[in-house]
């Protein structure tokens, strides 16, 4: 009998300590797998936090977010692609920072190039910023 | 009418003769460390933006919560959703000068020490900071650095009891900025 009550309680602390384990490890997000919440054009996107950020952040934080446009124009910074796409807006842009935990397709991303992004949207600084962003072929 | 011609055409040169003097970036990298014989704790951000005006120091920053990014999914998502709480608050940013802009050429190839004074806001608390940092001028690129440390509670941040022998309560903050010509 004790012994029953012993094992019991040494498989309930093992499979605590796994499911510990295993959240304390959860994996991000898989971007590439990850169904978009939200399609939209990259204009509309901009359009929609310019009319009223707080309506915006609170339909489009968080959510994986697919926007198509026009390429603006691309940076690399430490290894880290961000491609903006044209806004509508001269000054600002849809930042989409690539995703560093998977590997893209491809890089070499033209300007005036029509192209679509899926990534989790942060919210607007000068720019709507994506980060984590998968192209979308 | 014609005057008002020439008034508008004049105000405009001055803003344009006067762009020289502004400097920005949207790619600026922004880390924190969180340091404790339990955990180490680091994530980053490379999309803050920042303006700053030689004429005068002005210096500002602004980062989005939700863009910092960290090795474990699980300690992001706590960052998020307890303790910076980023939905409510999705925003960081400073506000200040460049106390001794004076002795910066920015123009000129060289190594400037700089003091920085103003008011930075977590969490929706704004505080008054003041830190040093360091500009980097060389081949025409400027590159400004500073770390500094924020006390997570100064900001209403509270950390659960289970973790807190996890998480530091002052946690280092790394700048890493390089400005370029703001051109209009």
């Amino acid at each position: 009998m004790k012994k029953t009550i012993l094992i019991g309680v040494l498989v309930l602390g093992a499979i605590g300590a796994i499911t510990a384990y295993f959240m304390y490890n959860k994996p991000h997000k898989d971007m590439e797998a990850a169904d978009a919440d939200i399609t939209l054009e990259a204009t509309a996107l901009f359009a929609a936090f310019q009319a009223d950020e707080q309506a915006a952040n609170a339909q489009y934080l968080d959510k994986v977010v697919q926007v198509s446009g026009k390429v603006k124009h691309v940076t690399e910074e430490d290894g880290k692609i961000s491609v903006t796409l044209d806004s509508g807006d001269e000054m600002s842009g849809v930042v989409c920072q690539l995703d560093d935990l998977s590997t893209p397709s491809r890089t070499d991303f033209k300007e005036g190039e029509q192209v679509t992004f899926k990534g989790m949207c942060t919210g607007v600084l000068l720019d709507v910023v994506l980060v984590r962003c998968v192209e979308v072929q | 009418m014609k005057k008002g011609i020439l008034l508008s055409l004049m105000s405009l040169f001055f803003v344009v003769s006067m762009s020289g003097q502004k400097y920005f970036t949207r790619d600026g990298k922004i880390s924190f460390f969180s340091d404790t014989p339990m955990e180490k704790i680091e994530a980053h951000n490379s999309k803050a933006t920042s303006v700053l005006d030689a004429s005068n120091g002005n210096l500002e920053f602004a980062v989005l919560i939700k863009a910092f990014q960290f090795e474990k999914a699980l300690m992001q998502e706590h960052f998020n959703e307890n303790y910076m709480e980023s939905s409510k608050f999705p925003k960081s940013s400073f506000k200040g000068k460049v106390t001794n802009i004076k002795d910066i050429n920015l123009k000129k190839d060289g190594e400037y020490n700089a003091t920085v004074k103003g008011q930075l806001t977590i969490h929706g608390v704004t505080k008054d900071v003041e830190t040093t940092g360091k500009f980097v001028v060389a081949g025409g690129k400027i590159n400004a650095k500073s770390t500094f440390d924020v006390a997570v509670a100064d900001y209403n941040i509270t950390i659960p009891s289970v973790v807190r022998e996890n998480i530091a309560k002052t946690v280092k903050i790394a700048v890493d900025i390089k400005f370029e010509e703001l051109k209009q």
